[in-house]
């Protein structure tokens, strides 16, 4: 069996005095795609957040990509681990095609393959349009792109669906076949089950800061 | 509650500084006046002391910040800000004795020179230090930064230091009483030691209270995240606006 | 339970670029960013000449001690306001956090990068400030060749301060923090711009001993600020 990509043992996370996660257990194997859910304040987001290098558990081991959460190379990881969040992550004063293009700048990939994601998300007529100019699912659309550019190995989805109009729900599941085309994996948070069960090969959710 | 050696411990350190204070406070006046200024010059048996002592305690912060990079351990963390705290109660003790003091002998508060700018600018830089702690919420985040910001000071400070000196150099104040230039003969000695003793019994006591202190708020931190306590999602309840008017 | 080795991956094709690469990038990045919003050419430049506008009304308007004591306070005004021109993004934007943690970009870079857009910045600030000072408080023109050297010294010394403090204090609560985290460090930067200042009129030799100061500044600013770089990113 191949390695997972995500292996948490016991995993807690505190942000300041305040518990999120209590001794999760969670794997994911390559090409897995899990769906997770759960009330509002239960903690999807800062499980995210853990995954992408964002945070460091407070107590018990984690590795994903095969870098230790607590000691290993965070910096490198962030750059193997998509993610898109609530808040787009753009730079609002720089065009869609200047973002991409930093993007691809610091991480050495080719930006050509970035213009070419803008095209094909389908916002190839804006992307000299700032960010801050462009609406909330324009600008999902370009962190998609982006993340279709950097082909993370573990891609994180942070309500997917929200903003994006009814032609373009599609591109979550392109995108998530990309990804786990590679042999990568997927972790998608939402409240909308019916679409994401589509998308999943599991879910989960998260209930008293563990995993069922 | 059963008392532990480490509680008596502590209790002979506490002891042990309030009997220093008494025996410093009596031994200061149980010398004579100093011969060009009088009364006044006792002051130096607590201004000169609680620089000492500062100095001390920010080495400790330096030694415990990096102890915290290098091991990841919190109790190094705790001590770097016990010491920071500690140190700089201290070196406004010391400007504020010198001001007390400077009034009378040079009649001003302030001088502008060398040593004193630096003391002041000792005392806000650790401020900051304490500034920064306080509005960093995560322990781990803040025990980091903090370590990191220590290390910085105190790799600017002896710039600081030297372009004060020369800066003083250029700007040269007005010749006044100085206190290198004050007679130090046995009894005086014997005060200022006093002085000095009991200065360093006081900052280890408080050390040691605020380092349990800390130890014991990251033992409480620790208890409620690996208890049974519930999570932070769990406070959240499903609405109940069904049927409502 | 085995802890699965690192894996091979074909799936991020990239090779991370070079150090200067990505500097070089990150100051590229802030500068446009800077050009659009215009927050130092609208925001901290005026404020900075409302400063230096200020003074004169506090201390009295006599021309010979406003060229006097004129230098100084224009050093003071660049400290103080200049200190902004460092902070101009850090404090509000969540957005731009939330990047830099999802590309791995190197610490070291983007420390760098950060510092050098800063940097530049800091020069137009001051050039700015101090047409506005020299014409107010008429200080002689003659000194001005000493300039080309204090500005920028000034300008990366700042910068550099500037940028590490707004790295370790990211997150925190509390807004004015970074500057009362850097003003006391960089008092060496306004002693020596100003003692050069002073210097360069009156004893050409001894200018030397304060550019090389100030330099000394910013040396020490640049290996703080790369060997803590990863420290302060690692918090995440």
């Amino acid at each position: 069996m191949a390695e997972p990509l995500v292996l948490l043992r016991d995993v807690s996370v505190r942000i300041g005095a305040t518990t999120i996660l209590r001794r999760l257990d969670l794997s994911i194997a390559p090409g897995e795609v899990i769906g997770l859910f759960g009330g509002n304040g239960t903690g999807k987001t800062t499980l995210l957040r853990l995954l992408a290098a964002q945070l460091v558990p407070a107590a018990g081991t984690g590795v994903v990509l095969g870098v230790d959460l607590t000691g290993g190379d965070r910096v490198d990881l962030r750059r193997r681990v998509g993610m898109v969040g609530h808040t787009p992550a753009l730079y609002a004063e720089l065009t869609l095609a200047e973002n991409i293009t930093f993007a691809a700048t610091v991480t050495g990939t080719d930006p050509r393959r970035g213009l070419d994601a803008l095209g094909a998300v389908g916002l190839g007529q804006v992307i000299d349009r700032r960010a801050s100019r462009c609406s909330f699912g324009m600008q999902r659309r370009a962190e998609f792109a982006r993340e279709l550019m950097l082909r993370p190995a573990l891609l994180l989805l942070d309500e997917p669906h929200s903003a994006l109009d009814a032609a373009s729900t599609d591109l979550v599941g392109q995108l998530v076949d990309a990804v786990t085309g590679d042999g990568g994996g997927a972790v998608l948070v939402s409240h909308d089950r019916e679409r994401i069960e589509k998308l999943s090969s599991r879910t989960v959710e998260l209930v008293g800061g563990l995993l069922r | 509650m059963t008392v532990t050696t480490q509680d008596q411990r502590r209790g002979v350190l506490d002891v042990a500084a309030i009997v220093a204070i008494a025996a410093a406070v009596l031994v200061a006046f149980a010398t004579p006046p100093e011969a060009t200024q009088g009364n006044v010059a006792r002051l130096f048996n607590i201004h000169v002391p609680s620089i000492l002592v500062a100095y001390l305690c920010f080495g400790l912060t330096l030694i415990g910040g990096t102890a915290y990079l290098v091991t990841r351990r919190l109790r190094f963390d705790h001590l770097a800000v016990a010491a920071a705290e500690v140190g700089v109660v201290f070196t406004g003790l010391t400007m504020l004795v010198g001001m007390i003091w400077a009034k009378p002998i040079w009649g001003v508060y302030w001088t502008w020179s060398a040593r004193l700018i630096l003391t002041a600018v000792m005392f806000f830089g650790y401020l900051g230090y304490l500034a920064l702690r306080r509005a960093i919420d995560d322990p781990i985040a803040r025990a980091r930064r903090a370590a990191v910001f220590g290390i910085i000071s105190i790799g600017i400070i002896p710039i600081v230091h030297f372009s004060v000196l020369w800066w003083r150099d250029v700007h040269q104040p007005p010749t006044l009483l100085r206190p290198d230039e004050m007679q130090i003969d046995g009894p005086l000695l014997a005060a200022f030691l006093a002085g000095l003793v009991a200065s360093t019994l006081v900052a280890a006591a408080l050390i040691v209270r605020r380092y349990r202190l800390a130890a014991r708020e990251a033992e409480l931190d620790s208890l409620l995240a690996s208890a049974d306590v519930p999570v932070a999602g769990d406070a959240v309840t499903a609405p109940t606006l069904d049927g409502a008017p | 339970m085995t802890i699965p080795s690192r894996q091979p991956l074909p799936l991020a094709d990239a090779v991370q670029p070079g150090l200067r690469r990505q500097m070089m990038a990150v100051a590229r990045r802030d500068l446009r960013r800077e050009l659009r919003r215009g927050e130092v050419a609208w925001v901290t430049i005026p404020f900075g000449a409302v400063a230096v506008l200020a003074i004169p009304l506090a201390i009295g308007i006599d021309v010979p001690t406003l060229n006097r004591v004129g230098p100084g306070l224009y050093w003071v005004v660049v400290l103080l306001f200049g200190v902004l021109v460092t902070v101009r993004h850090t404090a509000t934007e969540q957005g731009v956090a939330a990047v830099s943690a999802r590309l791995g970009i190197d610490p070291a870079a983007a420390y760098l990068g950060a510092a050098t857009a800063s940097a530049v910045l800091l020069v137009v600030f001051e050039v700015a400030v101090g047409m506005i000072a020299v014409a107010l408080y008429d200080i002689d023109p003659e000194r001005w060749p000493w300039l080309l050297l204090v500005v920028p010294a000034v300008a990366v010394g700042l910068a550099l301060l500037g940028t590490m403090a707004g790295s370790v204090a990211a997150g925190a609560t509390a807004t004015n923090l970074v500057p009362f985290l850097v003003v006391p460090l960089a008092l060496p930067l306004l002693i020596g711009a100003t003692a050069a200042f002073d210097a360069g009129l009156t004893q050409p030799g001894g200018i030397l001993r304060w550019v090389l100061m100030l330099l000394l500044v910013d040396v020490a600013a640049l290996v703080l600020g790369v060997l803590t770089a990863r420290q302060l990113q690692e918090t995440g």
